[in-house]
């Protein structure tokens, strides 16, 4: 018998606020977090202009976590902590209330503490491996941010990681939902982070797909203009950013025990990977369109029951399109509403996906779709209901979407709570 | 109905061996893999001894894909992926894409990649990083990689835990399989990780690298010592299997997982954690401690783990001293492909009635008073095998299998 | 250097290690006093030596357990290097 998956709560750390409240008024209000990159040095890696990023500003670890010894926990450590406890505190999950039942936590995240690996490593090579910091080593397993906010928050549930580019934090979601609902776990954290790093803005922009490149093997090319909007026929490259986003996801009857408000209901999940990694248009759609299918099979939801679609879209040239593709061969003529928060959030990887289930959550109770900011052009061919402005709309039920760099398509239906059953 | 899981290929790169039958076969005659550390200079570690896989070509598994374009971790564990089909008597084509997934855990993902930027990092030779960084080193490259060589296009998920993560992937293949998410029909589930510079420093670091041998539950074991490898099981329904005559080792019973959120590198002092991810596993497969033939240890030969890991097994099983063994003792630590290399020796276990031995044993420790099957395998019936694994982070996995009778 | 430094500098190693106020350390207190888990210990003494520019080998710090075995092998290794600096010919390799 599958238990119910309700969500009780929500907490984000992201470049447009640290609330889900804050972010997602930002948001409709159409502001932009993308902003000159002020974490590390560039060295000419790209031109001025390119130096672009969607960092957590003036992220304040402290603000969110007063008690306790920091210095163990990187930065993808702190933004996922802090997150975590905005989340407990949203759902009502109390420090007592840890101490009596177990909540555990499933993150998604494609680096993990990357920078914190390389930082280690060159301190070895450079000084010798008798002057590597052990504290830091313990920051180079890939689980480690979820094993320091486990730690810090007292989350003696299920604690898993989950890896899978930019569809880590959906597939995160759906793995907790999984749990749950066979009875495995009560209450699971689940969402997803990235740190913004030297390392991966180096790789990203080396391998040109960082808007502005035009697809090159350079870093930058020069004269041309940035476009990292998701859907737009201009579009060249995403911009790179971060965040963490975790949603308090529990069982039905543990929800009803404590007498949680309830922001909806994670109905359905489906997963499916494109083989060729993305270099056959075709089967990257059908990866998209049967990822969506399954999530709708899943949840006993028809295509035309949804209310709206939050889109993984990047400004990725070939990415969107295989993204607009699929979801329009799922919902057949009908030109969906959708919407893609990466041109205002930047492209934050394993964060993206947490900060998505957010702002559903936030649109579910206040009706406001966010627009696609900087959208002038759609291309030719895309059905997707996108619109340049923000608008309002009631929203029962959701379908997110992410496609990964590697071939990975996740897909989740969320449906308000209160809403009539279907 | 949840439906019933087994486990019909296994697919093994290891530091004793690769593919099933000559790795078994080593196992069970005790060889070691322990050899002094040959991919990079140790001279400025406190410790020098590795278990690395020696002579990998990638060339004979990775065909669909060009292995330049694949990390280490990734060839290995498709190289694991194609053995595992050939085991189960299945060539890839008679895979049905759609429905069928794959599932891995890594602890590291390909550090060497990472290595390499740092290298060029440190020379000033940023402009001569290519797209390579990013297409090589993330870590769902490597579940990624298996899934693309072979087609598949069903969910793929990628489950770095550390150095629980085998079994992490493995349990999530099986619940997949249980309840028909995604319509799958077939999974590869397993872990991989690749010899690293950063893995051997950082446990150099901690003191925690055994000098000359790795001796599991030991009195007088000083360490650990790092290793490399990959394992895909490959699993189906049981009607699926049973309908095409497949060749069953063992089914999944159930798994545990918990979290000790007490310490990133230390484990709970009493063992709290450990306890609770077996009981778990326990309940979930419907069986009590005292229906378990056999342990797979963690046992990676550091005094600490060992010493909680044997007080965690006391509040478990008790006074009964059940047969209890650690491969690491002849594999050294795989990573996040140890509970993978486990969890198949524990199908093979079932399936020969065979347990294998923790090899190097010569003094009992009185605070590890347990039956180790010391140095040599022994005959016996495995109804049911138990696989523990314990990572960074307080993650904790148990993997319970059980004997097929057809 | 003066011990009262020496002490000061140490202090605040291990306050941003552990997260203690540094002003609560106790000038003779012992590790085991401050709570310090295995893995600070071994991040005080890599982050001690590189403060101090000791060069020492890192077994070293396993057989330190309080602040005033801290500060007296920092005090002893830097006469040593006085040593070495005024007299370059019995500098130790």
């Amino acid at each position: 018998m599958e238990r119910r998956v309700l969500i009780t709560g929500a907490g984000v750390l992201s470049p447009l606020g640290s609330s889900p409240a804050a972010m997602h008024a930002a948001l409709i209000a159409g502001e932009s977090g993308l902003g000159a990159v002020s974490l590390f040095p560039l060295d000419g890696l790209v031109s001025a202009e390119g130096a672009r990023a969607a960092e957590v500003r003036g992220f304040d670890a402290r603000a969110h976590l007063p008690e306790g010894n920091l210095r163990p926990l990187d930065r993808i450590g702190r933004l996922v902590a802090a997150a975590a406890g905005e989340a407990l505190a949203d759902a009502g999950w109390t420090a007592e209330l840890r101490r009596e039942r177990e909540v555990g936590l499933v993150l998604g995240t494609m680096f993990c503490g990357i920078h914190t690996i390389a930082e280690f490593d060159r301190r070895g090579l450079t000084l010798g491996p008798s002057y590597a910091s052990p504290m830091d080593f313990a920051n180079t397993v890939l689980n480690s941010a979820a094993g320091q906010t486990a730690i810090w928050h007292g989350l003696r549930g299920v604690n898993s990681t989950v890896a899978g580019g930019a569809a880590s934090g959906l597939q995160a979601v759906a793995y907790a939902a999984e749990l749950i609902a066979g009875g495995r776990a009560e209450a699971l954290l689940a969402g997803g982070a990235e740190e913004l790093s030297y390392e991966a803005f180096l790789g990203f922009s080396r391998a040109g797909r960082l808007c502005g490149s035009n697809g090159a093997t350079i870093s930058r090319v020069s004269g041309v203009a940035e476009v990292p909007v998701p859907f737009d026929a201009r579009r060249n490259g995403f911009v790179l950013g971060e965040g963490a986003g975790l949603a308090m996801l529990e069982g039905a009857e543990t929800a009803a025990r404590r007498g949680a408000r309830v922001l909806a209901e994670v109905r359905g999940w489906g997963a499916a990977y494109d083989p060729s990694r993305g270099e056959e248009p075709a089967r990257a759609e059908r990866a998209v369109q049967r990822a969506v299918e399954r999530a709708l099979a899943a949840a006993g939801v028809d295509a035309g029951e949804v209310d709206a679609v939050w889109c993984s879209a990047s400004g990725s040239p070939a990415g969107d399109r295989a993204e607009a593709r699929g979801i329009a061969a799922a919902f057949g003529v009908r030109a969906v509403p959708a919407t893609a928060l990466k041109s205002m959030l930047g492209e934050g990887l394993g964060a993206a996906g947490g900060l998505a289930v957010a702002d559903i959550l936030e649109t579910m109770r206040d009706g406001a779709l966010a627009s696609i900011a900087g959208l002038e052009q759609l291309e030719e061919g895309f059905s997707l209901g996108v619109s340049a402005q923000r608008r309002a709309l009631p929203v029962r039920q959701a379908l997110a979407c992410a496609a990964g760099f590697d071939g990975q398509v996740a897909a989740l239906v969320l449906k308000a709570f209160g809403a009539a059953e279907a | 109905m949840p439906r019933r899981v087994v486990v019909t290929g296994i697919g093994v790169v290891t530091p004793i061996g690769t593919g099933r039958q000559a790795f078994w076969e080593a196992l069970l005659a005790g060889r070691s893999g322990f050899a002094p550390v040959a991919t990079f200079d140790t001279s400025r570690h406190p410790a020098h001894l590795g278990a690395e896989v020696r002579d990998f070509s990638p060339g004979p598994w990775v065909r669909t894909l060009d292995p330049a374009r694949l990390g280490r971790a990734s060839q290995m564990a498709v190289a694991a992926a194609r053995l595992a089909l050939a085991d189960a008597g299945l060539a890839p084509e008679e895979l049905e894409a759609e429905a069928t997934g794959v599932s891995m855990g890594t602890t590291s993902g390909e550090p060497l990649e990472v290595e390499r930027l740092d290298d060029r990092i440190l020379a000033g030779e940023t402009a001569q990083v290519g797209a390579e960084f990013v297409e090589r080193y993330p870590c769902h490259t490597i579940a990624g990689s298996i899934a693309a060589e072979l087609g598949c296009e069903g969910p793929v998920t990628m489950i770095p835990t550390a150095c629980a993560a085998g079994n992490y992937a493995v349990a999530h293949a099986f619940e997949a399989l249980r309840g028909e998410r995604d319509g799958v029909d077939a999974m590869l589930a397993g872990g991989a990780d690749a010899f690293s510079r950063i893995t051997y420093t950082g446990f150099a670091r901690l003191g925690a690298i055994a000098p000359e041998v790795c001796q599991p539950f030991d009195r007088n074991r000083k360490g650990m010592i790092p290793g490399e490898g990959a394992a895909v099981l490959v699993l189906e329904p049981l009607d699926r299997a049973l309908a095409r005559g497949a060749r069953i080792y063992a089914e999944v019973a159930g798994y545990g997982l918990s979290c000790d959120a007490h310490h990133m590198t230390a484990a709970h002092p009493q063992g709290e954690g450990a306890a609770r991810a077996m009981e778990a596993a326990l309940a979930m497969s419907g069986l009590t401690a005292g229906d378990v033939s056999y342990v797979s240890a963690h046992g990676t030969g550091t005094p600490t783990n060992d010493r909680l890991e044997a007080l965690a097994v006391k509040r478990v099983f008790g006074a009964r001293r059940v047969p209890i063994s650690s491969i690491k003792s002849m594999l050294g630590h795989t990573m996040g492909a140890a509970s993978a290399i486990e969890a198949a020796v524990c199908a093979l276990a079932c399936a020969e009635s065979v347990a294998p031995p923790t090899m190097n044993f010569a003094d009992p420790d009185p605070e590890c008073d347990l039956d180790v099957i010391p140095n040599a395998p022994r005959p016996m019936p495995v109804e049911v095998a138990m696989n523990n694994a314990y990572a960074f982070g307080g993650n904790n996995a148990s993997l319970i299998v059980r004997r097929w009778e057809s | 250097m003066d011990r009262a430094e020496i002490r000061s500098r140490i202090k605040e190693v291990i306050s941003n290690v552990a997260g203690l106020d540094s002003q609560r350390i106790g000038d003779h207190d012992s590790w085991e006093e401050l709570n310090l888990d295995s893995l600070s210990l071994l991040e005080i003494g890599v982050d001690v030596d590189m403060a101090f520019k000791l060069g020492l080998p890192d077994e070293t710090y396993k057989g330190i357990r309080s602040l005033d075995a801290m500060v007296d092998l920092v005090e002893s290794r830097q006469a040593e290097q006085d040593v070495a600096v005024a007299s370059p010919q019995q500098a130790t390799a």
